[in-house]
């Protein structure tokens, strides 16, 4: 009798206990989260310049070959076809490897047309197709390459200029912002009296199958098109076409969130940046153009390597955060959503269910972004529609890994065009959505900007 | 209960003991992970690439004696040159971080595959062949180590002095002084006269270091010998082994690839001793001064390793079909090296040094 008693009461007491468990998995208190752990189960211990091409734990063995099938893939030099190894360059293109843009899986250098070079710029005329997809201009199609293999002609070569303007802030202390600017010159057919330009900065590829596992309500979940909640935050969903599944989708990858998904994002770049074709475009950049090649070599690669170069993004892990108990970090942090920048660059978000690669599947991420649009200001503005974003508008950029740019590029670029060289000179170039955030950046005290910075340093 | 006490407080005292017999103090151990820190660009970094250009220097003399007066003769000691220059290059292999990767050093000097269709069209053609022409150039497979070695070699590997064209002669000859330069500026690079990225070694954890911690620098150059262990083992030995195909071997002309490889991993050897030509302190005597059983290990593993290219007697490309065996084992050997230093030098590095 006695034991029964005992026996009743403990269940008496364990069963809310029980019932707690069950009613949220894997919702604790914040404080109960390793906060390094930017990518959940996906994160790496390495802030050397290694940090971002790390695979993501707990492949089977065959994903793990893989992953470094793919891996292999992404350092190859394309040379001209025909050839017995890695044929298929060109014509015209604008680098030779993933890896020569995306230098150590992280971020490019903003310079056009040279060997190192990582800035490629989307053209397009005024108007949107039957897909909503910008307007091809006649002879370049939606991309300018601007290298060519030898005797044949880059399709235009680009000057890059800056302006700089002097910024000061509250307590005197000065920062260079510069105003990018880009001409065209020696074009290999005329080119049209008026068309839109959008510089793109290789970004880093690492934390991709995360941003694919995110479910679609979860991104809609921040959308207020219409600012309801009077925050001076909108956020869009771009819908994109897909060539490959022939359907409209919502956009996720790309600076526009214009890549519906990595498929089309790795097939994309194979495509316009190095002029490779592969089974999902089999038809060359300049394919129609006075410079297309005639081989019937078309698809230049087989399935299985464009596959295992989406599988290898796909499983890249997120680099873990530093010095995570610091007091300014700790203290920054809190300035980040003091101020509001976690409106748009949301820290906390979970992946969906992915049976097939449970490191990715329900994990609770830090990639501070809300993948949606949001109007970025006169001075960010490229003035060219990309599917529903408009001239002003580029989705939320994410900032995980932000603080190891320099170790895996030597000299760090921020923003789409790279033209900021810290921190410091990317938040002042907020503005639109993003304008009282940054006016609080601006306002902030000595002590409390070094902390936001440290703590962006820490991601 | 009171025995299990008087035991485990015996336990604590000889566990106590034992650690304090094997470490230095912490003030030496300190002193030694900085002196590991200033020896590496001073007996390995400056010296090694400072013999890089030496020897690059000797390849552009040996092109310019080959292309005044042809004969197979010097045609053989370009070779050699060449040779000697790689071996160079891929030892330093060893340590792929700092001004080598920001400033891609590596892809200007070592891009491969060699773009024989571009080559072709720009040998037939008469665009100008000076080093500026050859800097000008849109791809770099058209420059660097592998298409000097396709001239001097030719596809076959059989290329005689006689049937050197003006052309060819010409471009090895601006190749050759474009490898120079480059090994010049890499050179500078790390020099604390010019580029200086000595500095952000000798004082990591100092502000100006892009090192913000000792360990930092550490973890740099571990995650440096860990990659080419990975890229030796699973890239470069891998892909040409497990898809059957000699096209895809990295100097297939002149028929250097194991040399290439087992020179790659002597590069991680020397980083591990901190020496080149000189011995200095390395990671070694780091770990040795509180795990001597990790250190033997380590030692142990990539002794192995190196070792076990020599029974890879065949050139690589005919090897991926007649040694599979002796392949596997050195596969197997980098694999067991890599493991090491993932899961046993890492964290010693990351638990013991803490500034």
């Amino acid at each position: 009798m006695r034991v029964q008693k005992t026996l009743i009461v403990a269940l008496l007491v364990s069963t809310p206990g029980l019932f707690m468990m069950c009613n949220k998995p894997g919702e604790f208190a914040e404080e109960n989260y390793d906060p390094r752990l930017s990518g959940g189960a996906a994160t790496v211990f390495d802030a050397t310049s290694k940090s971002f091409s790390h695979m993501i734990e707990g492949l089977k063995e065959y994903d793990g070959h893989i992953h470094e099938l793919g891996d292999g893939q992404f350092e190859q030099t394309f040379v001209t076809a025909p050839a017995p190894v890695n044929s298929g360059l060109g014509s015209v293109f604008n680098n030779v490897s993933c890896i020569s843009c995306h230098h150590n899986d992280g971020k490019g250098t903003p310079t056009a047309g040279a060997v190192n070079s990582s800035l490629l710029f989307r053209l397009s005329l005024d108007g949107h197709d039957d897909h909503g997809a910008p307007v091809a201009v006649p002879g370049y199609g939606l991309q300018l390459q601007d290298v060519a293999v030898f005797g044949k002609q880059p399709e235009a070569r680009i000057n890059i200029s800056y302006t700089e303007t002097e910024f000061s802030f509250p307590d005197g202390e000065k920062v260079n912002l510069r105003q990018p600017e880009y001409t065209l010159y020696n074009p290999y057919y005329p080119m049209p009296a008026a068309y839109y330009l959008s510089p793109r900065l290789a970004p880093p590829v690492f934390g991709l199958g995360l941003i694919e596992a995110i479910p679609e309500s979860t991104i809609l979940s921040y959308s207020d098109e219409k600012d309801a909640d009077g925050d001076g935050i909108s956020g869009k969903p771009n819908y994109v076409w897909n060539p490959y599944t022939q359907k409209t989708e919502l956009g996720r990858f790309g600076l526009k969130a214009n890549a519906p998904s990595l498929q089309i994002q790795v097939a994309g770049a194979y495509q316009q940046d190095m002029g490779v074709t592969s089974y999902v475009f089999p038809n060359e950049s300049s394919a129609g153009q006075s410079q297309g090649d005639v081989l019937k070599d078309d698809p230049e690669i087989p399935d299985s390597i464009m596959n295992s170069v989406v599988f290898y993004v796909r499983t890249l892990a997120v680099p873990a955060r530093r010095n995570v108990t610091d007091a300014d970090v700790s203290m920054g942090e809190k300035i980040f959503t003091q101020i509001n920048c976690s409106g748009c660059h949301q820290p906390t978000l979970y992946t969906g269910v992915n049976v097939n690669l449970p490191t990715l599947s329900h994990q609770r991420i830090h990639p501070y972004t809300d993948l949606l649009l949001h109007d970025m200001g006169d001075g960010l503005a490229d003035n060219r529609q990309d599917f529903l974003a408009d001239g002003k508008e580029w989705r939320t950029s994410t900032l995980w890994g932000i603080g190891l740019f320099q170790k895996t590029n030597g000299t760090p670029f921020y923003l789409h065009d790279g033209r900021a060289r810290t921190l410091e000179e990317a938040i002042l170039w907020h503005g639109g959505e993003a304008e009282r955030s940054k006016q609080a950046f601006v306002q902030l005290s000595t002590t409390e900007r070094k902390s936001l910075i440290r703590f962006l340093k820490s991601l | 209960m009171k025995k299990n006490l008087v035991y485990l407080g015996a336990l604590i005292i000889i566990l106590a003991s034992c650690n304090k017999a094997e470490t230095p103090s912490s003030e030496n151990f300190d002193t030694l992970t900085s002196e590991v820190l200033s020896d590496f660009p001073a007996f390995i970094a400056i010296p090694q690439y400072g013999d890089l250009y030496t020897k690059a220097s000797e390849l552009e003399t040996s092109v310019e004696q080959l292309i005044a007066t042809p004969s197979d003769d010097k045609l053989s000691t370009a070779r050699q040159a060449w040779r000697d220059m790689r071996s160079v290059w891929e030892k330093s292999e060893g340590y792929l971080f700092g001004p080598v990767e920001d400033n891609d050093y590596d892809p200007q000097m070592d891009t491969w595959p060699v773009d024989y269709v571009q080559m072709d069209s720009l040998l037939a053609s008469s665009n100008p062949l000076e080093v500026s022409d050859i800097q000008a150039l849109s791809t770099l497979s058209l420059r660097g180590f592998h298409p000097v070695e396709y001239v001097l070699w030719g596809k076959e590997g059989n290329r005689s002095a006689a049937s050197l064209t003006d052309r060819q002669k010409k471009y090895i000859h601006s190749l050759s002084t474009d490898l120079k330069n480059i090994c010049k500026s890499l050179s500078d690079s790390w020099n604390p006269a010019a580029g200086n990225f000595a500095q952000n070694l000798i004082n990591a954890g100092k502000p100006g270091s892009v090192y913000a911690t000792k360990l930092e620098a550490y973890l740099a150059i571990t995650e440096a010998i860990i990659g080419i262990c990975e890229e030796v083992g699973e890239g470069k030995m891998e892909e040409p082994f497990a898809a059957l195909d000699s096209a895809i071997v990295e100097s297939p002309f002149s028929g250097n690839s194991v040399t290439d490889f087992k020179n790659n991993i002597i590069g991680l050897q020397n980083v591990y001793f901190g020496k080149w030509t000189i011995d200095g302190r390395g990671l070694n005597e780091v770990v040795a001064s509180r795990n001597m059983n990790l250190d033997n290990g380590m030692q142990q593993k990539i002794a192995t390793a190196v070792s076990s290219f020599d029974a890879i007697k065949l050139p690589y490309e005919q090897a991926i079909f007649d040694q599979r065996t002796q392949i596997m084992n050195t596969q197997n050997a980098l694999a067991d090296l890599k493991d090491a230093l993932e899961n046993e030098l890492k964290p010693f590095l990351i638990q013991n040094i803490r500034d």
